[in-house]
């Protein structure tokens, strides 16, 4: 018996709002904006955490970065000379490569573009023969820096994969690039890094011919790249600062690359937060609207409201037709807003290269949200409606 | 003042009793809609109400519809004092007891004919199929079984009545009032309403009809008149 009255209550609700489709849609505006707004909120940051996830994971979480920090009286701060036999000296270091990046050197791939890249410099840095081994990044064709190349002090260069793109350089081919004015042979493509993504429009030459061809002093190393042993990242961190400075003057900064990573994925939580309280700003907006398009309603169909009372719907009845047609504006709503946002995640990952993470409970907590919301706000025009006299709203004699 | 029906037996249990029935408007000056009014509807009775604008024949509308109550006063509907319900007894005992008929027919604009006479059998506990049976089969009554699909704006004036008849029937009431019914119909049209309300006449059913058209009074078989909220006439007449 009751389970048939409430059949009869929700066809009647139901019924109410495909007959007026254009203010059911109006209605439906509020709950949609503000459930895609959130889901898309936590889903775009959930999927750019994912991607950061996913890097960490390639990468390892014990990679360090160490850099010379600046000291007093340094413009360019550098690391000493044997900054990287000085990290090796470190129980849990298990390997170490050093770079140092190279100022002022025009890298013309060809002669028309000298100009361009004399405005939009390209990076040269000189690198030992470990830097893939220790960001663990393969090569995409060619071979990395050899010892061969520091014993024979030949002028080979490697690109990394941006810049091959870049000057449209085919794996394999045989072609020398200009760097301030000395020709240097490409012998490989680096592979896209993940951690530091300059490294991908950089070019990479051997200490020997940094060395000979562009330094006139000792030649320094700008940064440091670590790999610990698992587990003693800020162990290892902490005592790389004084295992390479030795107490010396200059002042080094170290960075564990995982924790970096997972900085800027708070700072993704803040924006996170920011975009879904506007999402429920969004809700709360729908809500009042539902309230207002409701009440509204409630007037126009007041002769409706005053036949059905008439014919003995009870007051109660009237204020569940309302509330139960405002439960089905949130219920639809809240699936549609859910459709909405993770279409509008499926974008954003397309767009962005991410990998598209909606957790499980975001749709079914976005619904019932847009429910609760619709439902708080369909209750004063339903006991608006309950509260019509018949006599009130139908004209007699 | 109610001249006994001579059909009737005696002792026979009016369907609607109103004693002494009071409907006074405004606190400091008041106003009398009805001034101790006392009227009997009896089973099978076939009443017009009459009286000029400002009679009370809308408050007296009001009450015998369950749709107000008395300032002072008793109403009883099947037996039952309905000053003493609360609003949701008072609703369901109009729902179960009478069938309303508009001047302005009053029907959901939204829903089809079958769905409007349906509406007063919701929250029931019927199954569909039985409400969607006994509603076709009130429209059959009045001769719009064909065209029960059709929403009001498609329907005629006349047809629009019928169907607002089908549904005071529908729930098989003891009692159906009609404010009216002819008011806004053609000639053509009010007679055949007329018809059908004539051809309601049972001993199961009282139909009470507030007019102020003097010839739809006349096809009553009692006519109560009403002048400044009294009962001034209660007249029968005995059908051949």
């Amino acid at each position: 018996m009751i389970s048939r009255n409430f059949r009869d209550l929700i066809s009647v609700a139901i019924g109410g709002l495909l007959a007026r489709k254009v203010r059911t849609l109006l209605l439906l505006m509020g709950p949609v904006i503000g459930v895609a707004a959130i889901v898309a909120a936590v889903g775009l940051t959930d999927s750019a955490k994912g991607d950061l996830k996913r890097k960490v994971a390639q990468l390892g979480t014990n990679l360090i970065t160490a850099t010379a920090a600046s000291s007093f009286g340094s413009e360019r701060p550098k690391l000493p000379v044997d900054a990287a036999e000085r990290a090796e000296q470190v129980e849990t270091v298990e390997k170490v490569s050093a770079v140092v990046q190279l100022t002022d050197i025009t890298v013309s791939p060809y002669e028309k573009a000298r100009q361009k890249y004399e405005t939009t410099p390209i990076p040269v840095l000189a690198a030992d023969t470990r830097l893939p081994f220790v960001l663990e990044v393969d090569m995409v064709s060619g071979r990395w820096i050899s010892d061969a190349d520091a014993e024979m002090d030949s002028r080979t260069v490697v690109i990394g994969s941006g810049l091959a793109n870049e000057i449209g350089y085919l794996p394999g081919e045989n072609r020398t690039v200009d760097l301030a004015g000395k020709p240097y042979g490409v012998v490989g493509i680096l592979g896209k890094v993940e951690l530091d993504p300059t490294l991908d429009n950089a070019a990479f030459i051997p200490f020997s011919a940094a060395d000979r061809d562009f330094v006139k002093e000792d030649i320094q190393p700008t940064k440091l790249y670590v790999r610990s042993d698992d587990g003693t990242e800020q162990a290892t961190a902490d005592t790389l600062r004084t295992a390479i400075s030795l107490g010396g003057p200059d002042e080094v900064a170290t960075e564990i690359q995982a924790e970096a990573l997972q900085l800027a994925a708070q700072s993704d939580k803040q924006l996170q937060l920011i975009v879904a309280s506007m999402g429920l700003l969004a809700i709360i907006v729908g809500g009042i609207g539902i309230a207002n398009v409701m009440s509204i309603s409630v007037i126009q169909r007041s002769t409706e409201i005053g036949i059905r009372r008439a014919l003995g719907h009870t007051r109660r009845t009237i204020a569940q037709q309302f509330l139960l047609e405002a439960m089905a504006v949130g219920f639809l709503g809240g699936i549609l807003g859910v459709l909405v946002g993770a279409l509008a995640i499926l974008v954003g990952v397309w767009l962005s290269g991410w990998v598209f993470v909606l957790q499980r409970w975001i749709p079914p907590a976005g619904i019932v949200l847009a429910m609760v919301v619709s439902v708080l706000a369909g209750l004063y025009p339903a006991r608006r409606a309950a509260k019509l006299e018949p006599l009130e709203t139908l004209r007699l004699g | 003042m109610t001249e006994p029906n001579p059909t009737i037996p005696e002792g026979t249990e009016p369907f609607l009793e109103l004693t002494d029935v009071s409907r006074v408007y405004g606190d400091e000056v008041k106003v009398y809609a009805l001034r101790e009014v006392s009227l009997r509807i009896m089973p099978g009775d076939f009443m017009a109400i009459v009286g000029p604008s400002g009679s009370g024949k809308s408050t007296m509308l009001g009450l015998l519809g369950c749709l107000d109550l008395p300032t002072s006063g008793s109403i009883r509907i099947a037996g039952e004092e309905i000053t003493t319900l609360d609003d949701t007894n008072r609703t369901r005992l109009r729902g179960r007891t009478i069938g309303f008929v508009f001047q302005q027919f009053h029907l959901i604009g939204h829903l089809s004919a079958l769905q409007n006479v349906e509406t007063a059998l919701l929250y029931r506990g019927m199954k569909p199929n039985e409400r969607h049976d006994k509603a076709m089969e009130s429209l059959e009554r009045v001769g719009l079984g064909q065209r029960w699909d059709h929403r009001p704006v498609q329907l005629s004036g006349g047809e629009q009545q019928r169907v607002a008849l089908a549904r005071s029937l529908v729930t098989d009431p003891i009692i159906v009032l009609a404010d009216e019914p002819t008011g806004a119909l053609d000639s053509k049209n009010a007679e055949n309403v007329m018809q059908i309300f004539e051809s309601l006449r049972s001993p199961e059913r009282a139909v009470v009809l507030v007019t102020h058209d003097l010839g739809v009074a006349e096809r009553a078989d009692r006519k109560i008149s009403m002048r400044d909220g009294e009962i001034v006439g209660d007249d029968r007449k005995v059908r051949a």
